[in-house]
């Protein structure tokens, strides 16, 4: 019981550090680490006459991180006037959750569905459907989501193979970048950037380091990045105040933990 | 007030989210019920998703309507991979095990190639910054505390120690970011309260005061 108790304490101080700085926001400055930086300075360089592709891997679960890093790679591709097709592997709903997001903010840059952007939809297959989509991508999509077939959708006029694509950005929870690695970069060296979750980060850095990722977005902390590199502050920026005073809460937490538990030793040791 | 659909989205979602964090007060039935919702929901959808965005476009279609019929086999022998559930048939499983085994047998090759061998590449660095006499400390010492072949004698002791400390060092940057992920869904929802439900909860209290007093 007294677990418990201990527990629900914890889950309430937690709760109260996020929503206290929700509702009182609080400024916090933004540092913008390298693997961000470097997935920026990539996109920024990408040719207009290639294709973007975003595979969007992600659902609700994790759209706390996700949505907000698509939103940010969007944007800055929209305001680039870069040709973007969006698609998922892991998860059904990431292509339409994405979907929904490219549709909101398109229009913001004057972006059309069809002229601009395309969405591909749900494709299952892993590693298979991805090395077929590098020698034939009409071939391995056929179709978007409403049914048009690609080759009648503007923004995909002379989009034949992985050569007509400038960069991959794969935005996940899941560990699905090294088919893309494997497969498209590994072979025909297209450029791959990855916005992940924060659980996933550390098994990314190897790839960071050998270049076979161009960069890196890493969690919430990576959108808030993101968006201050673009100039527009979002749910990112607006999420780091709340999650830099739950860790302060969490550290508090850790340390207290320590202290009582190193006293308590202290205690039953002496005699 | 007539409710509108995004106003009936936002209260479904609030009930939906209260119900699944009320497991941190304690296990309840109304966590298992919306967890169960959210299974079968999920489940639903992506089957629904599979067939009309999968197997009507990209085989269905060209099968029977584009007259590229030999895609049946695809069928045919995905299939096989049913028969299992025939104590009968099941050897014919093995067929489509064997084709699924060998594609993937030969994609791993090229994966293993194209994949690994640069991280191997790149773990070769000039010894000119502490990063990089970091980089090869912390490979050969953790390389050494998975080392069983040999009993740890006093050299290779200390080096898998070191090993086995830089591997907690590891495991505690992965914990700390763990923290942080859970954090940002956390603050997503806390943020959808405040912003999105919190509006909604105001309306309606307005709208019971006016009718009710």
């Amino acid at each position: 019981m007294g677990d418990y108790r201990t527990r629900r304490l914890i889950w309430v101080l937690l709760a109260a550090a996020v929503m206290g700085v929700l509702i009182y926001p609080v400024r916090m400055r933004m540092l913008v680490s390298p693997p961000a930086y470097q997935l920026y300075r990539a996109v920024e360089a990408l040719p207009k006459n290639k294709l973007l592709i975003v595979s969007c891997s992600w659902e609700a679960g994790t759209k706390g991180e996700n949505a907000p890093q698509t939103e940010a790679i969007l944007r800055h591709a929209f305001q680039r006037g870069l040709p973007v097709a969006i698609f998922g592997l892991n998860y059904a709903a990431g292509p339409m959750l994405a979907g929904d997001i490219a549709a909101q903010v398109a229009p913001e840059y004057g972006r059309k569905y069809g002229r601009d952007w395309v969405n591909w939809g749900y494709r299952t297959g892993g590693s298979q459907m991805v090395a077929g989509l590098a020698r034939d991508i009409p071939g391995t999509i056929r179709q978007d989501v409403n049914k048009t077939p690609v080759d009648k959708i503007p923004v995909m006029r002379g989009v034949n193979n992985i050569k007509d694509v400038s960069m991959i950005i794969e935005i996940t929870p899941s560990l699905t970048v090294p088919i893309f690695i494997r497969y498209l970069y590994g072979v025909y060296r297209t450029p791959i950037g990855y916005a992940c979750t924060g659980v996933m980060a550390p098994e990314a850095f190897p790839y960071l380091d050998s270049g076979q990722l161009v960069g890196m977005l890493k969690g919430l902390t990576g959108a808030a990045e993101y968006e201050t590199l673009i100039g527009h502050p979002a749910k990112g920026m607006a999420g780091m105040g709340p999650q830099s005073f739950a860790h302060l809460v969490v550290i508090a937490i850790i340390l207290l933990g320590n202290i009582l538990y190193l006293r308590e030793r202290a205690r039953s040791r002496r005699p | 007030m007539t409710p509108t659909h995004d106003a009936i989205g936002i209260w479904l979602a609030a009930v939906c989210t209260i119900a699944i964090y009320s497991i941190l007060y304690r296990e309840n039935v109304l966590f298992r019920l919306f967890e169960h919702i959210l299974i079968g929901l999920a489940t639903g959808y992506g089957a629904y998703i599979v067939v009309t965005q999968v197997l009507h476009p990209l085989w269905y279609t060209p099968t029977f309507e584009e007259g590229r019929w030999y895609d049946i086999f695809a069928l045919l022998t995905g299939a096989l991979f049913y028969t299992i559930f025939s104590r009968r048939l099941a050897w014919m499983s093995r067929f489509a095990m064997g084709v699924l085994m060998g594609l993937g047998a030969g994609l791993g090759i090229v994966g293993f190639i194209t994949e690994l061998a640069p991280q191997l590449q790149a773990s070769f660095k000039p010894l000119n910054t502490i990063n990089n006499v970091m980089v090869l400390v912390t490979v050969l010492t953790v390389m050494s505390y998975f080392f069983f072949s040999r009993e740890h004698g006093r050299g290779l002791a200390a080096s898998s120690r070191l090993g086995r400390w830089l591997l907690m060092v590891g495991f505690g940057a992965i914990f700390g970011n763990t923290v942080m992920a859970r954090m940002s869904l956390f603050i997503d929802r806390a943020n959808f309260f405040i912003n999105d439900w919190a509006p909604q909860v105001k309306h309606l209290a307005l709208w019971l005061w006016a009718h009710l007093t």
